[in-house]
């Protein structure tokens, strides 16, 4: 009796046991996360449910870029924001009439009050911080808190664009029209078009984001009119997918139960028999999440989706047996006999089954993304578990049901119909047919599929965007559709430009400054007054330069003694000493404004050269412009001069000078929100960042910015004795890294996976041909579903990478059922001519019905609505339903032509002896080792490549020694080979 | 009357003479409990912006940013009341147009920025500003008074002057030290807060403390003097700091040099006098 028999043995005399046990385990993990979720306070010690949604999670909290992005978010005080646009397509004015500002305001007003007490809709404490939570008053980008400059005759002027709020059409219409006038807002708070105004309000912080959402719609529905409200913005569509994901989970995973139910309600018609697997797929699913939350782990979007990956994979091998049971009970009429002799045949095809699974998810953990690491660390251990429970509770659960009421199980049930004679039968046992007559036409088949499915591979885009989380028809997508139309970008990305001066130490540069000082005042022989200043300064900082900690220090020293010396002269009525001063005075004014390198002409003009270059990078297949618009420190500059001189364009230029650029950012200063300023350069003048607003969040798009900026930096050549970089920031830019990182990642994982499937599928064998040929299929299903997304021209995102792990689990499912049981039917017919007819009897029965049951059982996933759980729903359909097809048609197909390798006559004793097998396997273990050195040790490839190859030819010439020694010199028949089953 | 100013006095340095209140040895005390909101405010702007015939100061302004990022300004100002000509102002009692003169030493790339001011009590201010690099003297528009006071937390008002006809203004509390003033704007729309409190001195008119309300009545802004001395008899403050929790970060102000009754003459506070700047004047 094999082990399956013996377990299943055990569970059949103590199905109670079996049961409490699972039971009792499952209720136990369940309490231990629920409880400190519930009563946190009372069960301190324990992890309860954490919940995140931020996509940024996809990378470790100290990746080299998101480490970069929260510095500079904290540098340029920089929010995340959520985005209103509101749209007037009736008015020929757009909301630039009377009427909408008025609402535009009211909502502004309703706005400002988003934090605190009135944001969380609670009383909070004096000293409670989340009363200072919520939208940053002072930020918000709005008509009436955000400032104009003009000239009113001929004296510049700021105002607040729209105080008090406009009670004409012609006042309206001078809000847009000053709002267009000032390059910060055309474009990013007034549309090009004059229709649309958009509203930007910073929040304190991404996670309050769903929040401010509900409350500005909930104000927004007290609106009526002609005018649209639109909610976007990153943080916005991050937040709700997070809160809609929860939804998703509620509804989905029931309604994927329900129909896989109802599915097996239909093939095997006994409800109180098919509660079984779904008490399972329930047990496991309840079991897994306990565990995540209980090990502190936070349900991550990924996350979110075990169930619905664990689900299908619990009721898979629960649907072989009952397969099985169904089809063999009515030869004994006893289910106790029935249940052992079917867990004796599939125990070794189920473990080998769920080994499989588990590898495929648990090769996730290769991935450097840790969401998707933990999502298939989790999975893995729901697949082990609904294995562990499949073999145990399935057997005992048959117990329960009395003999009586399985009276008419099965095939028996159909008097005149046997089960053999169903058109499900008769389909399968003329593909069997078919694959015997005609493998070469299959297989001829197979190869032209594979090859236009090559192709389909090549085209495959990867791409993600957040926003296409949710389906066309929600409202955050129609509303990003709407403003990317009339905005220059809802997406923003930052590029922080970053001067460094040529390399010198503080002394050094005290020495320089030293000999320039008594340089200049060489050339004053004429001034003595003069020379005199510069020669002090000279000698001082010679004196300096010792204990010189920066350039900045010594030269606020020398000022220091400018002024003091200034002043003297002034109180000695010295005006030629005075005069002296003010000369030495600025030339450190001059050499300060070498530091502050974001007023410098030179580079003001590289900033405003690249914001022209901008809006010329388009996306290379349909030529659409990404980069609506940018704004940077050189707009401001341009503006306030344009303003403060002659008020026409021909003004609007940079500064001739540095000290021309000091005076007019210095009143900037002077407006109504002097602080904008700073989020577009540093107070030191060293950092600046440009705001670069993109049209579409697409990964690929942002990429595509990336490069182009790179090539342009590159050939425009930095201005003389600066050295600029430039580096992006920005959610849309983290997600570009993400992508690339989990792109990288998912590929090792797979490989890895693979190997390790294709390893396990040897030794299940004992043979590498065998090995190879169980991957077959997989490798099909796979090139064939992918080659259709590339075909289709759906994006390749992050659910459709973590599906190539599901392919191989499922995929690799059937290749096992399938082989095993030919194997075993070859034994008994000697022939595969004759067997062939018995596979394509119970057990292809049981496989269809799988594909039928499981893929099904997923489409209901098709109508939720977010994407991701859409892609999903089809995916698993699809793969289940190719890789059943693949196992069916290509299998018998091989196995008719290889029919001679794989069952000879002979075999060697013993794995090892088999040469190629040996070598083969030695190689897949080489490989996937050196994977995981290259991964993990981050050796590089071409050395990890160079050690491999010494490790195989090592390895491949002990097969060699070991294949000639005595021991293997024997080969047994292979009839009498102690086989697994 | 009242005042309008109190914060003001940040920068405003100019004070005045209080000696006229706490004239006669009566007790300063019982005086000035008899004195309507009105009065107290008067007063107070007078200490505040009015002390003497004219002053000058040197300022340097600290600005702390809300990451502690520190920028400095370095500036000097001068102002003279504009007594008409043929009024005399015996008991320092006048509290109607006066001229400013804003000249900036640091940061060193805008030294000699200048910036003029006509501030009339019953119209709009004239305002001209130079930017030498330019070499360019602009009349500057008026509309804002609370504007930003070169980038610092103090608005542009704070340093002039709040015109104190824009508020109501009620006694809420006496105390053994204070006056503690209710200020109310009539027309809420064009300032950003609800209403202020301030906290005068009783004995100097000192405007101590003052506190900004939101609409929601919480306290977001805050102006307190720090160190007060007495420059030629007339208390002055010296330092103070202002703190705006809405923006974050603070500025501290210090005055040095304060002089008073320097008999400044009209004709610098002119355009000619921005190109080429009173030197003698702005130590």
């Amino acid at each position: 009796m094999g082990v399956g028999a013996s377990i299943a043995e055990f569970s059949v005399k103590r199905p109670k046991l079996v049961t409490a046990i699972m039971a009792q385990l499952t209720i136990m993990l369940a309490l231990l996360a629920a409880l400190p979720s519930i009563w946190p306070e009372t069960f301190k010690s324990l992890e309860p449910l954490k919940v995140d949604t931020d996509p940024e999670n996809m990378l470790p909290a100290d990746e080299d870029v998101r480490v970069f992005h929260d510095n500079m978010k904290k540098e340029m005080s920089l929010y995340d924001m959520v985005v209103v646009g509101i749209v007037n397509e009736k008015h020929p004015d757009g909301v630039f009439n009377p009427v909408s500002l008025a609402k535009i305001e009211e909502l502004t007003k309703f706005a400002k009050g988003l934090r605190g007490e009135a944001l969380f809709g609670e009383d909070l404490s004096a000293d409670d911080p989340r009363r200072k939570q919520g939208v940053i008053e002072v930020d918000i980008i709005a008509p009436s808190t955000v400032d104009n400059i003009r000239q009113e005759n001929g004296a510049p002027k700021y105002e607040w664009l729209m105080r008090p709020t406009p009670s004409t059409p012609e006042e309206a219409r001078a809000v847009r029209s000053k709002a267009q006038r000032i390059p910060f807002l055309n474009g990013t708070l007034v549309s090009e078009n004059g229709k649309a105004v958009c509203m930007y309000l910073p929040l304190t912080s991404k996670d309050l984001s769903y929040k401010v959402y509900s409350k500005l719609m909930q104000k927004i529905s007290e609106f009526d009119g002609d005018e649209e409200f639109h909610v976007t913005g990153l943080p916005v569509a991050e937040d709700t997918f997070g809160v809609e994901m929860f939804k998703q989970m509620a509804m989905s995973a029931p309604i994927a139960m329900l129909v896989i139910f109802l599915l097996m309600l239909v093939f095997f018609r006994k409800i109180a028999l098919i509660i079984s697997p779904m008490i399972v797929a329930m047990v496991c699913v309840i079991a897994t999440m306990s565990l995540l939350v209980i090990t502190g782990n936070t349900i991550h979007i990924m996350s979110s989706m075990i169930p619905i990956f664990i689900m299908p994979i619990a009721v898979l091998d629960a649907v072989h047996i009952l397969s099985d049971f169904f089809d063999r009970y009515q030869a004994t009429k006893d289910r106790r006999a029935t249940i052992i002799s079917v867990m004796d045949t599939l125990f070794w095809p189920m473990l080998y089954t769920s080994l499989t699974t588990a590898v495929g998810f648990g090769s996730l953990a290769l991935t450097p993304i840790p969401p998707v690491q933990i999502f298939g660390i989790f999975v893995a251990l729901g697949v082990v578990l609904a294995w562990v429970w499949t073999i145990t509770f399935i057997p005992a659960y048959i117990m329960f049901i009395k003999d009586k009421s399985l009276e008419n199980f099965g095939t028996a049930h159909h008097a005149g119909e046997p089960e053999a004679n169903s058109a499900l039968a008769r389909l399968l046992a003329w593909t069997g047919r078919a694959t015997y007559n005609h493998a070469k036409l299959v297989m001829l088949g197979v190869a032209a599929v594979t090859i236009v499915a090559a192709y389909g591979m090549n085209r495959i885009r990867i791409n993600d965007n957040p926003i296409k989380w949710f389906t066309k028809t929600h409202p955050i997508r129609h509303a990003d559709a709407v403003l990317n139309r009339h905005f220059g970008g809802t997406y923003m990305g930052y590029l922080a430009l970053e001067a460094t001066l040529p390399d010198e130490t503080p002394q050094q540069y005290a020495e320089g400054l030293a000999r320039r000082l008594s340089d200049r005042a060489r050339e004053l022989e004429d001034a003595p007054k003069q020379r005199e200043a510069m020669e002090l300064l000279s000698l001082t900082a010679e004196q300096l330069s010792q204990a010189a900690e920066s350039s900045g220090q010594v030269l606020s020293a020398l000022e220091d003694l400018g002024i003091t010396s200034q002043d003297s002269a002034a109180e000695a009525e010295d005006d030629q000493a005075y005069d002296a001063w003010d000369e030495a005075l600025a030339f450190v004014a001059l050499e300060q404004s070498l530091d502050q390198i974001f007023k410098r002409p030179d580079v003001l003009q590289f900033v405003a050269d690249l914001q022209t270059f901008l809006p010329s990078i388009r996306r290379e297949s349909d030529g659409a412009k990404l980069v609506g618009k940018s704004n940077s420190v050189a707009d401001i500059v341009r503006t306030v001069r344009r303003e403060f001189l002659s008020g026409d364009d021909s003004d609007y230029k940079i500064p001739a000078t540095t000290n021309e650029s000091a005076e007019l950012l210095m009143n900037f200063q002077t407006s109504n929100r002097p602080r904008d300023l700073w989020h577009f350069v540093t107070p030191d003048y060293g950092k600046s960042v440009i705001w670069v607003q993109l049209k579409s969040g697409d990964n690929n798009d942002m990429a595509r910015v990336v490069k182009a900026v790179d090539g342009y930096v590159q050939s425009a050549g930095q201005p003389p004795g600066v050295n600029l970089t430039h580096r992006w920031f920005g959610l849309t830019y983290i997600n570009v890294i993400w992508q690339e990182k989990m792109v990288a990642g998912m590929l090792q994982a797979f490989l890895g996976s693979f190997l390790i499937v294709f390893l396990l599928m040897t030794l299940l064998y004992r043979s590498a041909l065998w090995g190879l040929l169980s991957m077959v299929p997989l490798t099909v299903t796979i090139a064939l579903i992918y080659g259709a997304i590339g075909l289709v021209g759906k994006d390749y995102d992050m659910p459709v990478a973590v599906l190539s792990s599901l392919s191989i689990g499922l995929a690799v499912d059937y290749a096992i059922h399938f082989l095993s049981r030919s194997r075993e039917a070859y034994k008994r017919h000697n022939s595969w001519g004759e067997a062939v007819g018995s596979v394509f009897g119970e057990p292809a029965r049981a496989i269809a019905r799988n594909v039928v049951v499981v893929g099904v059982g997923f489409l209901p996933l098709l109508a939720a609505s977010l994407m991701p759980y859409k892609t999903v729903g089809i995916f698993i359909a699809a793969i289940l339903l190719v890789a059943g097809l693949a196992s069916l048609l290509i299998l018998p197909s091989l196995i008719t032509l290889l029919e001679r390798f794989l069952f000879p006559k002979t075999k060697k004793c013993c794995l090892i002896c088999n040469c190629t097998t040996c070598i083969v396997s030695t190689v897949a273990v080489v490989a996937i080792v050196a994977l995981n050195v290259h991964q993990f040790l981050e050796v590089g490839w071409t050395k990890t490549a160079w050690m491999s190859l010494i490790a195989v030819i090592v390895l491949a010439q002990v097969c060699f020694f070991v294949g000639r020694s005595k021991m293997c010199r024997m080969e047994v028949p292979l009839t009498d080979e102690g086989e697994e089953q | 009357m009242i005042t309008q100013t109190n914060h003001l006095l940040a920068i405003g340095l100019f004070l005045v003479l209080a000696a006229a209140i706490a004239s006669a040895g009566e007790d300063p005390g019982q005086t000035a409990d008899q004195l309507t909101a009105d009065e107290i405010v008067d007063n107070a702007m007078r200490v505040s912006y009015y002390q003497g015939a004219d002053g000058s100061a040197r300022v340097k302004m600290t600005i702390t940013d809300p990451q502690g990022r520190v920028r400095d300004r370095e500036l000097s100002i001068i102002r003279r009341d504009d007594l008409p000509k043929d009024e005399e102002d015996k008991n320092d009692e006048f509290l109607g147009d006066q001229k400013f003169y804003v000249y900036f030493k640091r940061p060193a790339d805008v030294r000699k920025m200048a910036f003029m001011v006509y501030k009339h009590v019953n119209a709009a201010d004239d305002r001209w500003l130079y930017l030498s690099s330019l070499d360019l003297v602009k009349r500057i528009a008026s509309t804002e008074e609370r504007t930003s006071f070169a980038g610092s937390h103090f608005f542009y008002e704070d340093v002039s002057g709040r015109n104190k006809e824009e508020d109501v203004h009620e006694l809420l509390q006496t105390t053994k030290s204070y006056y503690v003033m209710k200020n109310t704007p009539k027309n809420p729309d064009l300032v950003e807060f609800a209403h202020y409190k301030t906290w005068i001195h009783r004995k100097t008119f000192i405007v101590v403390k003052a506190e900004y309300y939101d609409d929601k009545g919480e306290k977001y802004r805050e102006y307190k003097a720090v160190k007060v001395e007495h420059v030629q008899g007339y208390p002055t403050v010296t330092r103070a700091r202002m703190t705006d929790d809405r923006i974050g970060g603070y500025t501290d102000v210090e005055y040095s040099s304060v002089k008073y009754n320097i008999g400044l003459p009209d004709k610098i506070f002119t355009e000619r006098y921005l190109r080429k700047a009173p030197i003698k004047y702005l130590r």
